[in-house]
């Protein structure tokens, strides 16, 4: 039950996150970290937690999306006109990730991107520097004198997967993305 | 009235005088954001959605009216509490008599208008 509780803070959290990306990076972090407060100051008053009970916090404090768009205007950034645009630099940075030699400037772009949350980042890193593993596993399977165990085998395809994996979860975040911007969110 | 008329005029209202609300609610003591909001939250129309204070309290932040500081909570880690600073006090005490002469006139001539 926590679990399913802390998944839903943590899923509004990310929201938010996301959400606030072109603000200044202090005031970002000010209002998630001050948001995280009041969940937990919630959370404290609340003789269960049940999953409703949780909801009911959330929904009270608002759509992430609300919340970006009151901090853009108490800050005078402007509104986002360019969201619905196609994602160029997203689109490039799946494809080098997906390549041997480019991997490394793939995972750069995936940074430079603002259309992907931390977490993201980092599985999209992980993803592109797998093709660093690639020299390992063929000095492992060398070493191991033409044996080819499970062990080889995995050290082998692992650095052809985990770039592949990384580039299409990071598309589905996109898509997900793209979707919650185009319709209104449920609560 | 059209209800997104009267929506749009109650957010214009808020704008302007929500912030003073949040100085106000910290003149005589320090608040934590949840306590804050909460409280702000019973005022009917004040706030539509919680989260939304907490961009203003970073403004007011940065615009110096507010500051904060950790305190102990009885239960629990401890709070970022808000105060008003010298220049938060003084931002809502200007607001408070303007407001007055606002409302005062305004009434006046709303009441006017009513007189056969």
């Amino acid at each position: 039950m926590t679990t399913n509780v802390d998944v839903l803070v943590d899923r509004y959290l990310t929201d938010l996150d996301a959400e606030l990306h072109d603000l200044p990076a202090i005031r970002r972090q000010e209002i998630l970290d001050e948001v995280g407060e009041h969940i937990a100051a919630a959370r404290a008053t609340l003789d269960a937690e049940t999953e409703a009970a949780i909801r009911t916090v959330l929904e009270r404090l608002g759509d992430p999306a609300d919340i970006a768009a009151e901090a853009r205007d108490r800050f005078g950034v402007p509104a986002r006109p360019a969201d619905q645009a196609t994602p160029w630099l997203e689109a490039v940075a799946l494809v080098a990730l997906v390549v041997p030699f480019l991997s490394l400037i793939g995972v750069v772009l995936v940074w430079l991107s603002r259309r992907w949350t931390a977490r993201d980042k980092l599985i999209g890193t992980l993803g592109g520097i797998g093709w660093l593993v690639a020299p390992l596993g063929t000095i492992g399977v060398s070493a191991g004198g033409g044996g080819l165990g499970p062990v080889e085998v995995i050290v082998f395809v692992l650095p052809f997967v985990l770039p592949i994996a990384a580039a299409i979860y990071l598309a589905i975040r996109l898509r997900a993305r793209a979707h919650a911007k185009a319709a209104p969110r449920t609560p | 009235m059209v209800p997104a008329k009267r929506e749009s005029l109650i957010t214009q209202m808020r704008r302007g005088t929500l912030e003073y609300c949040v100085l106000a609610l910290l003149r005589d003591q320090a608040r934590y954001g949840f306590d804050l909001v909460r409280t702000l939250g019973e005022a009917d129309g004040l706030v539509t959605s919680e989260g939304t204070i907490y961009p203003l309290l970073s403004r007011l932040r940065r615009d110096g009216l507010v500051t904060t500081a950790w305190h102990e909570s009885p239960s629990g880690p401890p709070r970022r509490y808000y105060e008003l600073t010298p220049a938060g006090q003084e931002a809502l005490e200007l607001f408070t008599a303007e407001w007055d002469r606002f409302t005062n006139a305004v009434d006046r001539v709303l009441k006017q208008g009513e007189r056969p």
